[in-house]
């Protein structure tokens, strides 16, 4: 008995981690109450025209999960936007992108959108940060950044 | 017919020869004996051989191995306890002063987007171009390095909010 008794041990210490880790990974893909959204990301620079800008977006409640960022409908930010690969799976990041175009959007345009993953029932709140916007010679305009909920 | 057989069985002479009961002696006889010494001697080996297993020292031996396996399984468990396993991502490194210095384009302290937009302003319009503006050092001063700029303003590891 004593000899089989550390080998039972061992047995145990192996498999029961293997096990709770199925188990934790069936349990999070398989609970109710994840959904995906889009978050769509608009700057107003008033009468100047964006050339530049960089925001950060973080989750203030509940939990996310960025998937994805896409650019506009605009020309000038038509492509993908700059950010850290890193940020992907995470509920933070710093997004970026400038146009050498000369067709730069005025007034109030959406720049970018972010795909997230929202985890639970409970209803995400989100903070967003202007960190510089600029104008065609890339000089600092004054810009508002907003969002706005997607389906 | 019968009696023809009967008189040839009476003078029939069914004892052997002498000489040729020796030579069937000497063909079947085994060839070497085994000396009871030598049959003794391959016992005794024998007997202390498999006595070594039932004693104490060999089941000793045999616990102290499966203490092993279980003490192999305790410490792998705990290195994936402490999650060791766990790659970090490329992206999320320490920027070093120099290489921060290198994107700062503007030089005003502050690497951001416009850093990466100034020097694609100054690739597009051909103008006069600084070596130190070759940031992935490929000896060109193009969209690459421009890219590299952009990538660093966004680094999460900057801490902005």
């Amino acid at each position: 008995m004593s000899k089989i008794t550390p080998i039972i041990l061992a047995g145990i210490c192996l498999i029961v981690p293997v096990l709770a880790q199925q188990s934790e990974q069936e349990y999070s893909t398989g609970r109710p109450g994840v959904r995906f959204a889009p978050l769509h990301i608009y700057i107003d620079s008033g009468n100047s025209s964006l050339a530049a800008y960089q925001f950060e977006m973080k989750a203030a409640a509940g939990q996310i999960k960025i998937v994805g960022v896409e650019g506009c409908q605009h020309k000038a930010f038509k492509e993908a936007p700059y950010y850290d690969p890193a940020a992907l799976a995470k509920d933070r990041i710093i997004i970026a992108a400038f146009s050498t175009a000369g067709n730069l959007p005025k007034g109030r345009t959406r720049i970018a959108t972010i795909h997230l993953q929202i985890i639970g029932d409970a209803e995400p709140q989100y903070e967003l940060k202007l960190i510089v916007a600029a104008d065609a010679d890339a000089k600092e305009i004054p810009a508002e950044i907003t969002f706005e909920k997607g389906e | 017919m019968t009696d023809k057989r009967k008189h040839f069985d009476e003078d029939l002479d069914l004892r052997l020869s002498s000489k040729l009961s020796a030579d069937l002696n000497a063909l079947f006889q085994p060839p070497v004996g085994v000396p009871p010494e030598v049959d003794r001697a391959v016992m005794d080996r024998a007997d202390k051989h498999f006595a070594r297993f039932q004693s104490g020292k060999g089941r000793h031996l045999r616990v102290h191995w499966a203490w092993r396996i279980a003490a192999a399984a305790a410490v792998i468990i705990f290195a994936f306890s402490l999650d060791l396993t766990k790659k970090t991502g490329p992206a999320t490194d320490s920027f070093s002063i120099g290489e921060t210095q290198a994107v700062d384009i503007d030089r005003n302290g502050r690497v951001d987007i416009l850093d990466a937009f100034k020097l694609a302003k100054q690739i597009e319009s051909a103008g006069p171009a600084e070596t130190e503006w070759d940031i992935n050092g490929d000896g060109l001063i193009d969209r690459s390095d421009v890219d590299v700029v952009a990538l660093a303003a966004v680094r999460l590891d900057k801490g902005v909010l």
